[in-house]
């Protein structure tokens, strides 16, 4: 896992998340030489921080982490985490990536995940891994089944709290903690590149829909919901935010900055009917007396079992209201008061106070490829694609396939599918360029 | 800090080295591990016990490599971490000093006793697992990886997108490819498409292209009017019987009559037909295949209305989605208005849901009792792309597209419905349990046919509209494939569909390792997402071929001969058929059971079920778990103190 | 030392893709549970005979809680087939005097630390009651 100054590969994939790691699995079980590169500390990406998956309800860590364990320990595949890409470009001899190498300030390979340091670690920062919710230390493990079980130090919030070096260093058991790490560049040679670089929740969605009344510490995200139900959540079990109260009612918005040409994004985001099914289905079973509303434009339950599993929903009580609603302020003690047109009833404006309400918030790209590689954004910000109806994994730049978010919003099911059919094309792709010499028997 | 010259004890002719790892702290701040290496010392069958801060490390690992090399033991227990992330390190050091990897047992004294338990007892508990795991690598076989042969050739069975994709896929990669279509043509239901969203290319121009590819290319075999009959054998070695004979099907042979009479050349793509690639066959042939791995991309057929739903087949004015994409391609001429057989379309109706997400209680069951629970996933965006066209083409024709909800998600697909929504078409929500009802209008009318309906927008208010045209957005059901289910064993879904092992784990496989799944024969899709599934269950099938042989895991069933009295409870119980088979046992002892590896996923049912514990699955035995119980349960080991 | 010798022992017969890596994270939390509590790894418990349960108890073993992956187990057929030889067992064991407590059928996933902890506690709890097998068998008979 150390880079190497330069190293050659078959193949690059950006992003260890599941579309990643799945085409870095299927390129590598045919013996090709697989590079992944991973911006975060550990490879895993969305779908490890989530809770449990639709439409089965099985626990997403149980079928993320064997592929993240089989990607680590795999003959093929080297990580590279805490890097990212700064360029990538073509030569006659195929892509040259540039990687930047973001310091860990732990050696990785004495590192033993041991955690001491994190122990020791006096200073405590907001836990985003655990959505906010809850600390974490200046130096951690990034959370319980990151792969690499390694420390990182966040040199925002560590002060270096001794004279000679912190408490880590002193407990550290390898001598492991490098105070000096530096930021570090390195080049790695492929013959194909799989940009799998997923996405992130509108960012600003929030503030522009409802400004001062959307500022409040019940209104959630749905990836914060996803930390509150997981069983290795920040309570461990579903508390709100605010005041550690077990909320009686909540709300889903549903198309918060999706389809919503004026403040948000123009596109379905895909996954979200489904998600927030999902949440109102486990949180009915977490909290069996709460009401549970989900406020919806169309109910998009499209994929297979999909529509099933929300007639089950609906069978269960969780009430669908077709409106989409605003944040009109605070309610009574922390609630937070939803406003909407009440279009199957009477008409006219309502207002319900919910004691947690949230937001199914659009989702963007996570990475713009502008001024790194050539291979084309389109309207949407996606990755553009110049094969979408056959062959959406190819791009215009040669060589260079994507797979999973990278190209528009899709489910896990749909990642995972795609993130096998990129792998075949970037198979393929190998074997038609091949030098005779290297074309396997 | 060795305790190697320990008083020699009982011990079998196993000689085990057993190593602790500290964890720099992790473990031994919680676990005695001095008093632990004392104790393991102690135990039946172990001549190394050893310690160390860092197992993990070169010199841990140097360690172990020295000690199995200078013949001091023969097997390993490493007392650490989690096997989940050092397993493969030890295994591959034991591999590294010549020592078959197998023969390693991991005891996990961190997750499970220094982070878990402190005090004595943590100490205590460590070495209850550790006795266990000397137990059971006392018990411990050599194993190898098992090889099975694999032939480079591929079966695909399906002409439509998905298996063309296929198909064209595999022979890139270098496997050969037998496609097998059951109908004279290729292009499947995809031929029956005009324009295709969301890029309004020509599905016959994509069909065309992806064809000729695949006729063209040496390494596929393509055989048309081709059924698969029979199957036998197991992954890389499948054995299939293939039977072509002149077409039967009423709509093939009416489709070849107007080839005939437009005298289209073989080979050409045609609108709502396909591609002939060759002559039909005129007597019957069987092609035997041997084969490494099969695609299922068997496909779906539109869902057909029973007479009378939404006044289908009473009126002639009702028709399906599909029924209306041919009436509009065919129709060059164009015009204000939409003509049907003459007559002028003012207004039409769209209806969507029609044999989809149907629920019990509301919906009726079909004569075979089936209720298609599912959403059939295309028809919203197709029946957008309709509307569209027709606003374009004749924007006098007023269009009412009743809805549930409008499930436009795929990329480039909301654009529709902005589109048609800006166009004019008349958007109308209905819930399920009051669906439009469409009747002959009453006489005097100008339109055949009236709508009523309940819009849940307005408040409920009654809506009747008179129309000149019904169109049914017709949903998906998989094409009959009873008799490959039959022969194959393949699982079905409660909605019939062809049934994935997981849908996240293994999405594109069944549990028969070697046949996979492609496009709709496994849920509804649009084309895009057929080609993706077929090109995922392609890098599956060429994971498989690639290296012409596969490589299994060694944890399989294994039957002891001295044991095996041929009861057949095994075969019995073993979900896999030709599995375990009752083969004569040598010198002539009667019948006794035989596992194929291959077929074997190590599940130990088989186990569980005989009489004399003569099956066993290998690494993972009874008797190995007994040995570890017997070592729980035993007396605690008290290390003499030094 | 104290107490190894005499605590009822329970053993744990964990899946090793759902509930093992389930029993590690309660590890990995720091999260403490009794001591007497024994998990070793299976592939699939659908491999034990009913023999195998009533040899443990037999042995000396109060307690035995089977961790699966429940439903979603990824052996064909092996879950159904668990689940009917348990309730077997149970036959067995009151035919032994055994309490059917002590065995106990459940589904432990990868991240399920509390419901680990919490099924370790109850089994405690019953072992606690119950003592050492074949010692209920007495309290019945005298009762």
């Amino acid at each position: 896992m150390t880079p190497a100054e330069s190293a050659e590969f078959d193949t690059l994939v950006l992003g260890a998340g599941i579309a990643g790691l799945q085409t870095a699995l299927d390129l590598a079980d045919q013996g090709f030489k697989v590079a992944v590169v991973e911006r975060d500390p550990s490879i895993g990406g969305k779908m490890i921080r989530l809770s449990k998956v639709f439409p089965t309800l099985d626990c997403a860590s149980c079928i993320t982490t064997p592929k993240m364990a089989a990607a680590a320990h795999h003959d093929n595949i080297t990580l590279f985490t805490l890097c990212e890409l700064d360029k990538l470009v073509r030569d006659e001899g195929g892509l040259v990536a540039t990687i930047n190498q973001k310091p860990r300030y732990v050696d990785i390979d004495l590192c033993t995940g041991c955690r001491e340091c994190e122990y020791a670690c006096p200073t405590f920062v907001p836990d985003h891994e655990q959505g906010g919710f809850t600390s974490r230390k200046a130096i951690y493990v990034p959370f319980s089944n990151a792969v690499p079980q390694k420390a990182v130090m966040d040199p925002e919030n560590c002060w270096i709290c001794g004279k000679e070096g912190g408490q880590c260093f002193k407990v550290c058991p390898t001598g492991a903690i490098n105070y000096f790490d530096k930021p570090s560049q390195f080049t790695i040679r492929a013959r194909t590149a799989v940009l799998a670089t997923g996405y992130e929740l509108i960012p600003d969605y929030t503030e522009k829909a409802f400004g001062p009344a959307g500022r409040q510490p019940n209104l959630i995200t749905s990836l914060q919901m996803e930390r509150l139900l997981a069983p290795h959540g920040p309570y461990m079990r579903v508390l709100r935010p605010s005041d550690g109260k077990e909320p009686d009612s909540i709300a889903f918005i549903q198309c918060a900055g999706s389809r919503d040409l004026t403040l948000g994004v123009p596109y379905c985001s895909r996954v979200c009917c489904m998600y927030s099914i999902k949440q109102a289905m486990l949180l009915s079973g977490a909290l069996p007396m709460a009401d549970i509303t989900i406020y919806y434009m169309d109910i998009r339950a499209f994929g297979k079992n999909y529509e099933q599993f929300y007639q089950n929903a609906k069978a269960m009580g969780v009430e669908f209201v077709k409106a989409k609603p605003t944040v009109a302020g605070a309610g009574e003690n922390g609630g937070v008061v939803v406003r909407y047109e009440d279009q199957e009833g009477g008409g006219g404006g309502r207002d319900r106070e919910y004691d947690l309400v949230v937001q199914a918030l659009a989702i963007v790209p996570a990475w713009n490829p502008t001024g790194i590689c050539d291979v084309g954004v389109a309207e949407d910000g996606f990755i553009q694609s110049i094969h979408p109806k056959f062959a959406p994994t190819l791009t215009k730049m040669e060589g260079v396939f994507t797979a999973g978010v990278a190209i528009g919003p899709k489910d896990i099911v749909d990642t995972i599918i795609e993130a096998g059919a990129a792998a075949m094309e970037v198979s393929n792709y190998l074997t038609e360029t091949a030098k005779p010499a290297t074309v396997d028997a | 800090m060795t305790a190697e010259d320990s008083k020699k004890k009982p011990a079998g002719d196993e000689k085990v080295a057993v190593y602790i790892c500290h964890c720099g702290g992790n473990i031994s701040d919680h676990v005695d591990v001095e008093a632990l290496e004392r104790m393991a010392a102690e135990m039946p069958g172990v001549t190394v016990s050893r310690r160390n801060h860092f197992m993990c490390s070169d010199p841990g690992q140097n360690m172990i490599i020295e000690d199995l090399k200078a013949g001091k033991a023969d097997r390993i227990v490493v007392a650490s971490c989690s096997p989940a992330l050092h397993e493969t390190t030890f295994r591959r050091a034991a591999q590294r000093a010549g020592v078959n990897p197998y023969l390693y047992e991991h005891a996990n004294i961190r997750e499970q006793v220094s982070w878990v338990h402190h005090g004595d007892g943590a100490t205590a508990k460590a070495a209850a697992l550790v006795g266990a795991a000397v137990a059971k690598a006392r018990a411990l076989q050599p194993l190898e990886p098992i090889r099975v042969e694999a032939i480079r050739h591929a079966t695909v069975i399906g002409g439509g997108i998905a298996g063309l994709k296929a198909a064209r896929d595999l022979a890139i990669r270098g496997v050969k490819v037998a496609l097998v279509e059951k109908t004279p043509f290729l292009g499947g239901n995809f031929a029956k498409l005009d324009r295709v969203y969301p890029t309004q290319e020509k599905a016959g121009d994509l069909l065309t292209g992806l064809a000729a590819a695949v006729l063209a290319h040496p390494s596929i075999t393509v055989l048309t009017c081709a059924e698969m009959i029979a199957s036998e054998g197991y992954v890389g070695d499948f054995k299939l019987k293939v039977k072509r004979q002149p077409p039967q099907d009423a709509e093939d042979l009416d489709k070849l009559i107007q080839l005939k009479q437009a005298g289209t050349a073989k080979g050409t793509f045609v609108p709502f037909v396909g591609i002939l690639p060759f002559d039909v066959p005129v007597g019957e042939e069987t092609v035997d295949l041997a084969t490494g791995a099969v695609v299922l991309a068997t496909g779906f057929k539109h869902y057909t209305p029973p007479k009378g739903m939404y006044g289908y087949g009473d009126n002639p004015e009702v028709i399906t989605l599909p029924d209306l994409i041919k009436l509009m391609a065919e129709d060059t001429a164009g015009g204000g208005t939409l003509q049907v057989n003459g007559r002028p379309i003012k207004t039409m109706a769209m209806i969507r849901c029609v044999g989809s997400r149907q629920i019990p209680g509301i919906h009726e069951p079909d004569e075979k009792g089936n209720l298609n629970e599912y959403c059939s996933r295309v028809c919203c965006t197709a029946t957008l792309q309709a509307d569209r066209e027709l606003r374009e083409k004749y924007p006098e024709t007023v269009i009412y597209d009743f809805y549930r909800d409008i499930r436009a998600y795929g990329r480039g697909h909301e654009e529709y419905y902005v589109g048609a929504s800006r166009d004019g078409v008349l958007f109308v929500r209905f819930e399920a349990d009051a669906a439009p009802a469409v009747a002959r209008a009453p006489e005097g009318s100008e339109s055949p046919l009236s709508i009523t309906a309940k819009d849940t927008l307005l408040s409920g208010q009654d809506l009747e509209i008179p129309v000149d045209l019904v169109v049914l957005a017709v949903g998906m059901v998989p094409s009959d494939v009873s008799s490959i289910v039959d022969i194959m064993k393949l699982p079905v879904g409660a909605d019939r569909f062809l049934l994935e092992v997981h849908p996240k784990l293994r999405p594109v496989e069944l549990a028969t390792t070697g046949i996979l799944l492609a496009g709709t024969c496994q849920a509804p899709m649009d084309s895009t997402e057929a080609a993706q599934g077929a090109t995922a269950a392609s890098v599956k099938a060429a994971t498989i071929l690639s290296r012409g042989f596969v490589e299994l895991d060694p944890y399989v069933a294994a039957v002891n001969a001295d044991l095996c009295t041929g009861t057949g409870a095994c075969v019995e119980t073993c979900p896999h058929s030709g599995c375990i088979t009752l083969v004569d046992a040598a010198g002539g002892k009667g019948r006794m059971a035989k596992v194929n590896p291959a077929l074997c996923t190590g599940c130990g049912m088989c186990v569980a079920v005989c009489p004399n514990i003569a099956i066993e699955v290998n690494g993972w035995t009874l008797r190995q778990y007994e040995a570890m119980v017997d070592a729980i349960v035993g007396e605690p080991i008290v290390a003499e103190a030094e | 030392m104290a107490g190894q010798g005499t605590k009822p022992k329970i053993l744990i017969l964990a899946t090793e893709d759902c509930a093992y890596p389930g029993a590690n994270s309660v590890g990995q939390a720091h999260l403490a549970y009794a001591d007497n509590v024994y998990v070793l790894r299976t592939r699939e418990p659908a491999m034990f005979p009913e023999k195998f349960y009533l040899d443990c108890f037999a042995k000396g073993i109060a307690g035995i809680i089977i961790m699966s992956c429940g439903v979603e187990c990824p052996y064909e057929g092996a879950y159904p087939a668990l689940s009917k030889r348990i309730d077997r067992v149970y036959v067995s064991m009151k035919e032994r005097g055994l309490d059917p407590r002590r065995l106990r059928l459940t589904a432990i996933c990868t991240v399920c630390n509390r419901a680990f902890i919490n099924e370790v506690k109850k089994m405690n709890d019953v072992v606690s009651e119950l003592g050492m097998p074949g010692e209920e068998k007495m309290a019945t008979a005298a009762a």
